[in-house]
């Protein structure tokens, strides 16, 4: 069965780049002349609820909004089928799971999409509103986070039923993929400030990667008495990057595997107060600094999925705040670039890291204990391979859109086509966070001296330091202007 | 059937040891520390120096 497979069909990290493969190639019959995904489904903002879904292509336009809601879910079902059969998941149990999360992500999506939530003030007056929350339509991803605490941590046992499909990590991973070609297009309409936030974010994370995870594994080992098996991986978890870290780490040393698991519990539970709180901190304070605001997610959130939720919920905030208070319009989608950019980054960062703790513990600290060797391969294995997806799909478009500049029109409608995919993926990722975050572990007796290290790293000096790092780099750099 | 029980963190916690810094911990926290900072500065003036800020 799958254990027969290569790990090139049994990883997760590889099936998120086969599907936001599939989805960008797809994407790109328009290019051809063939609209293959025109018919999968858009949520607008709505007044009235009959107005709030459609198909994304005007060559769509009879078919109506239910089917294409319908047709998009049977996609993606089949899609991450496929991938849960290679991965070896029971596929009954799958289907099951996969099914209510992506019904409760899309009626989040539907309900963040109300003109009294989400409308921005530019949108009011053709909804016939008078007021409105001014959230933007990644209301919806809230909605869904919250959704997924609720059943997470109210109703155990429903949660365990849909554990084969709450797999956040891949859904987000698989919209990264897509959303490659979307910024690749976006890219090539302003090269300068693209290349300005990829050099840039490189910079941001080297320093901040050596800084804070220096400062944690002192912090654990001096002052809270850790053992160097729980600080190193407690070090990663909770400086940089969450769960993925956390596990190198453990690896890298040789750790017992309960260690990064209990830390990547509570790296979870932390990932999604920070989601909750620091898109809104960004809103107030940053919405002059919109760049600075996108590094400072990536630079400070944990784990993939809500590092780019926040990401792309701070690039709504902000957007929605600089329109009503400033009346300047930015372009979407060049904070989340940034915060993107800069995970990204990180987790690249992951693999060498993980490979000097290797040597350091093997050569140094274990030497003699353990018949271990290191060698370059190591930092192939942790590599995270949706980096790569997410590459190609930047690239193609990046290049193709520079090559031939009349491509940019039908480039960015085949990127509006995949991002229907990008913009549920995202929202089951929200709903999965808050499926998997179990608050109780914070009852757990002993958690306190865990608990207290994340605490006062995180908020002692984690979140300042990535905000300092951020707008050393991104000040007063903007996005691209928009037309309102 | 007889599963292996879930383990506490209670007891693991319990159960580690203690383990004085090692003057390697202490040099790679050292290292790592000024290796930051001094990058911080330096790529923070080569990014401002040399690469302008599109307009």
């Amino acid at each position: 069965m799958t254990t027969e497979h290569s790990p090139f069909w049994r990883s997760e990290d590889w099936w998120s780049v086969y599907l936001g493969l599939l989805v960008f190639l797809l994407s790109l019959g328009v290019l051809g002349g063939l609209d293959l995904l025109g018919w999968g489904v858009k949520f607008s903002v709505w007044a009235d609820p009959l107005k709030a879904l459609k198909a994304v292509s005007p060559e769509y336009a009879g078919l109506p909004g239910y089917l294409a809601l319908l047709g998009t879910y049977a996609a993606m079902l089949v899609l991450t089928l496929v991938g849960a059969h290679f991965l070896g998941l029971d596929l009954k149990r799958f289907l099951v799971g996969f099914t209510v999360i992506f019904a409760v992500s899309a009626l989040c999506l539907f309900l963040g999409h109300y003109g009294y939530i989400a409308a921005t003030p530019d949108k009011r007056e053709a909804l016939g509103l008078g007021w409105s929350l001014n959230l933007t339509g990644e209301a919806g991803y809230i909605l869904a986070l919250l959704a997924g605490l609720t059943l997470g941590n109210l109703f155990p046992a429903a949660t365990r039923r849909l554990a084969e499909a709450t797999r956040p990590e891949w859904y987000i991973k698989t919209a990264i993929v897509i959303m490659g070609a979307a910024l690749g297009v976006k890219a090539a309409s302003a090269t300068g400030l693209a290349g300005t936030i990829i050099f840039r974010g490189l910079c941001a994370i080297v320093e901040a990667y050596l800084i804070y995870w220096a400062l944690v594994y002192f912090l654990a080992r001096k002052y809270f008495g850790f053992s160097r098996e729980w600080a190193a991986p407690l070090a990663s978890g909770v400086s940089i990057c969450g769960v993925s870290a956390a596990i190198a780490t453990g690896a890298a040393i040789r750790a017992r595997p309960v260690v990064p698991i209990m830390v990547s519990s509570l790296v979870v539970v932390f990932a999604v107060v920070e989601l909750v709180l620091l898109p809104f901190l960004a809103q107030q304070f940053l919405y002059h600094e919109p760049m600075v605001a996108g590094a400072w997610m990536g630079l400070a959130v944990k784990t993939d999925g809500a590092a780019v939720a926040s990401g792309a919920i701070v690039d709504s905030l902000v957007r929605a705040k600089a329109l009503a208070e400033e009346g300047v319009v930015y372009k979407e989608g060049w904070m989340l670039m940034t915060a993107t950019t800069t995970k990204m980054f990180i987790d690249v960062f992951i693999g060498i890291w993980s490979f000097l703790l290797a040597v350091i513990w093997c050569t140094k600290i274990d030497a003699g204990k353990s018949g271990q060797r290191v060698g370059l391969g190591h930092i192939w294995e942790r590599f995270p391979k949706f980096v790569l997806g997410y590459v190609l799909t930047f690239a193609c478009l990046l290049v193709a859109v520079l090559t031939w500049p009349e491509l940019q029109a039908v480039a960015a409608t085949a990127t509006d086509e995949g991002n229907v995919f990008r913009v549920l993926f995202f929202t089951m990722t929200f709903f999965s966070i808050g499926l998997i975050s179990d608050f109780r572990k914070l009852w757990e007796e002993g958690i306190g001296r865990l608990a207290a290290v994340y605490l006062i790293s995180l908020f002692g000096f984690i979140i300042w330091i990535g905000l300092f790092i951020s707008w050393v780099f991104f000040h007063g750099i903007k996005p691209p202007l928009g037309n309102g | 059937m007889h599963t292996p029980r879930e383990p506490k963190l209670i007891e693991e916690l319990d159960r580690m040891q203690q383990e004085p810094l090692l003057p390697i911990e202490k040099k790679l926290i050292t290292y790592s520390i000024v290796l930051g900072v001094t990058l911080l500065a330096l790529l923070a003036w080569i990014s401002w120096t040399f690469f302008e800020v599109p307009g």
